[in-house]
């Protein structure tokens, strides 16, 4: 029984149905934001002023995200946080009334770093939908692409955008009294990366010119040049395709992905040491840290990463070959796993528009699934995009972002909620590199230039800032991991003569197919929901990761995961002056998503006219 | 007939291993003009010193192209197209890039934006010049798109233009400067005002 807030039970023999006696089963409350709002200005005016802010992003180029803070500079503490997407996308209404073909490539362009995903989940989509099952060489050379593209995506997230925001030049500026503690501090992990205190490491983080930073730029042209041996170009690869990929594989192509790939060893071990270093120092200098962006582990991840002789694209199987996936696809509720089902993830899904610059949409074409399990109406394959422009308030509309809850919950994504659900549902298959402990992750790396290691990521007491980025950097090596062994059962497929890397398919002329794809962005859940009629596309919905973290409010008032972990942030930068506020513990808490545009935020200090505002770039990647 | 000591570095000059670059967005009306003007510029009769790519896979990765290329390129020229003001459609304009950085935030925020997939062509001068890949020459070759708009197609008048596009574009590129009306010197601080380069 994993719903709790949806009308959804099951019987006896496991099937789901809608609850009898309920009037209006979907309905939900829908508060309003302008009590809030009233309380917030009531408090301000006591105690000063109110002043007028510009929140339009400042971005030079491509600003899309948001974020606005109301501060309270004497008590420390965050009042009000509200996540605005800028921009509108709208390939949904792009793809509508084109050739399910033409999803992958376009759809592809929604991200100028996760373009594999995207064309891989509109892949899968198509799959499910046109029951088109790849062959096994189709499959792990699509697992390793994508793993590959997570090589690229982690580093960068880790050093080049997250990264500085530790980095001696940061902390000095903002906490100069853990500079002198870091000099002295050893650093643990010395053996691996070779940095004698924690000062040095974070002299190597600082921007542009510290040896890490530096070093990670290196390894995104390694994992890149790795990746278009597959996919033929970055980020928008040209060979994935319905039905598996569009490119020649042979022991060449493995192998010139080989030594790039073991590149991916040692760095892993290096990457997880220097981060565990850092994290291990802020929390043990100041517990408080654990407070910085701290949400409860509530998290949906689809799973990636299919098994050759388990996934076959239907619908009818998905619970099946999910579960059979190298990373598990599942639903987190307070660090609980409450379903690891494709099919019950799906069903859970809603997307919500109260609070967006969108139109409600009218009906329910699909009351259920395949199996009969309800859907909701404002479950993706009956969700229409409206467009509908409109004033920016607080009180009412405030994002180009919809806001998307599994089970009227809302969910955070990341790529640490792979992580998380894998190990903790150890439900993934045996595997030659991982083990899930239920607690935990074991990831046996081998030697290259360092000694073989077993890493081990544990699932964490309090779910924070600091450990969305300690588990991101141990997703360097869970991928690298999962690359190595299909890029050993490729090599096996190579010499049992299975070299078939597609399946021929054609698009129906007549009649309604339905799918959807499920698969991670670098920074986790992405899913994308088709209904093809008379062999056109009819609605086309995407949910990115950034689209579940930077929701708006949900109807009933519920904060969107940005919003919430930055409403429970401390403040514990130091400044003599409010002028000189920098806003770093907000910075980190919504930089530790890693938010999937280039992103502005914007903190109003409670009592002065002093607005921060800081990019928070990461990929262009957007919210519809 | 000029001496072998005077000839010798108008050879040099006329000889520098070139890279003709194009950057921008597809799918966006005349902005898009250089990556749609990219087939004909492969199409061109060039000495071999001279290559032709496109330019639109990110700064970051582009530069580290640049830094693999052995021997580096001497020359690039980069054809681009942005709305400036008091131009026309069409309205050409050669900057010869004269360096200089903007400071740190401002390279970190273009490193950002460029690692994350946004197409620039200010941030590729910049990272290039903080990364020192940049030799002799860099040329923009800026074309005034007028206002964005979605699509394939060229306006008639920026149509009207190519030709003489492709002229300039060769000239630079064998190292002809004596045919170009004027080069505009333009250095990093011009790059992130409110007007841009106008």
């Amino acid at each position: 029984m994993c719903f709790k807030n949806l009308p959804i039970a099951f019987d006896e023999q496991g099937n789901a149905y809608l609850k009898e006696d309920i009037a209006n089963p979907y309905e939900y409350k829908v508060v309003d934001l302008g009590v809030e709002q009233d309380k917030l200005k009531s408090l301000m005016e006591k105690n000063g002023f109110i002043r007028s802010v510009d929140y339009d992003p400042v971005t030079r180029v491509a600003g899309a995200l948001a974020f606005h803070s109301v501060v309270d500079l004497k008590e420390k503490k965050v009042l009000s946080t509200n996540s605005m997407a800028t921009l509108f996308r709208g390939y949904e209404i792009i793809l509508k009334g084109r050739d399910p073909r033409d999803a992958a490539y376009i759809s592809s362009r929604a991200c100028g770093v996760c373009g594999g995903v995207h064309a891989t989940t509109s892949a899968l989509a198509i799959e499910m939908a046109l029951g088109i099952k790849p062959p096994p060489l189709g499959i792990v050379m699509r697992n390793i692409l994508l793993a590959i593209e997570y090589l690229y995506d982690h580093p960068l997230h880790l050093f080049l955008l997250s990264g500085p925001d530790y980095s001696e030049e940061l902390v000095a500026a903002t906490n100069p009294e853990l500079i002198s503690k870091a000099g002295s501090k050893k650093a643990k992990n010395k053996a691996v990366h070779g940095y004698d205190t924690i000062l040095d490491i974070m002299k190597d983080l600082n921007p542009l010119k510290g040896k890490l930073y530096l070093e990670a730029l290196s390894m995104t042209r390694v994992a890149r040049e790795a990746y278009v041996q597959i996919g033929g170009k970055y980020p928008h690869p040209q060979s994935v395709i319905p039905g598996g990929i569009s490119v020649t594989v042979t022991p060449s192509t493995l192998n010139e992905v080989y030594t790039r790939l073991v590149k991916f060893f040692d760095y892993g071990q290096k990457t997880t040491g220097i981060w565990d270093d850092i994290f291990d120092f802020f929390l043990e200098e100041d517990p408080k840290y654990a407070q910085c962006g701290v949400r409860p582990a509530t998290m949906a991840d689809t799973g990636v990463w299919d098994r050759p002789d388990s996934y076959d694209g239907t619908f009818e199987n998905c619970d099946k070959w999910g579960n059979d996936r190298w990373s598990t696809p599942g639903i987190l509720v307070d660090g609980e796993v409450v379903t690891t089902n494709l099919t019950e993830l799906n069903a859970g899904l809603e997307e919500f528009v109260e609070h967006s610059y969108y139109e409600k949409w009218d009906g329910q074409k699909y009351k259920t699934d395949a199996n009969g399990m309800p859907l909701s109406p404002n479950h993706p394959w009956n969700k229409e995009t409206i467009p509908k422009p409109g004033k920016q308030s607080w009180r009412d509309r405030y994002s180009w972002d919809t806001c998307p809850t599994w089970d009227r919950m809302p969910m955070e994504a990341g790529a640490y909620s792979r992580m998380y659900i894998t190990a903790k549902a150890q439900r993934a298959p045996a595997s030659q590199f991982l083990e899930n402990t239920g607690h935990s992750m074991l990831i046996n790396v081998p030697k290259y230039n360092l000694p073989e290691a077993q890493l081990e990521w544990k699932i964490p007491e309090h779910w924070n800032a600091f450990e969305r980025n300690r588990a991101r950097a141990y997703c360097i090596p869970y991928s690298a991991m999962v690359a190595m062994e299909n890029w050993q059962l490729a090599m096996q497929l190579l010499r049992n003569g299975e070299t078939a890397v597609s399946t021929p398919y054609e698009i129906p002329k007549t009649g309604t197919q339905i799918g959807f794809g499920a698969w991670g962005a670098g920074r986790g859940f992405l899913t994308h929901h088709l209904i093809v009629e008379n062999g056109l596309i009819k609605n086309y919905q995407i949910i990115t990761p950034s689209t579940l973290n930077a929701a708006p409010r949900a109807p009933w008032g519920a904060p969107g995961p940005y919003e919430e972990a930055v409403l429970n942030t401390p403040i514990l930068e130091k400044y003599d002056n409010p002028e000189d506020y920098k806003g770093i513990d907000i910075l980190r808490a919504i930089r530790s998503f890693d938010p999937c545009m280039p992103c502005t935020t914007h903190i109003m200090a409670k009592d002065t006219d002093h607005v921060v505002t800081r990019e928070v770039t990461t990929c262009a990647c957007g919210i519809e | 007939m000029l001496s072998q000591e005077k000839l010798q570095p108008v050879l040099v000059e006329l000889s520098k291993k070139t890279l003709i670059g194009t950057v921008g967005y597809h799918v966006l009306g005349n902005h898009s003009m250089p990556p749609m003007l990219f087939p004909e510029l492969q199409k061109m009769t060039l000495p071999d010193f001279v290559s032709v790519d496109e330019l639109n896979w990110g700064p970051v990765a582009v530069i580290q192209m640049l830094e693999a290329e052995k021997p580096p390129f001497d020359r690039v020229i980069i054809l681009c197209a942005i709305e400036r003001p008091e131009r026309q459609i069409g309205d050409l304009t050669v900057y010869k890039w004269e360096g200089g950085l903007p400071d740190e935030e401002q390279i970190q925020a273009c490193v950002g934006d460029a690692a994350t997939g946004v197409i620039s062509v200010e941030n590729l001068l910049v990272i290039g010049e903080y990364f020192k890949v940049w030799r002799d020459d860099v040329y923009l070759v800026d074309v005034e798109p007028g206002p964005e708009i979605a699509g394939e197609q060229l306006t008639p008048d920026m149509e009207d233009k190519i030709p003489e596009i492709i002229s300039v574009i060769r000239s630079l590129a064998v190292g002809n400067l004596a045919n170009l009306a004027s080069i505009t010197p333009l250095h990093s601080d011009h790059l992130f005002q409110e007007n841009k380069i106008a």
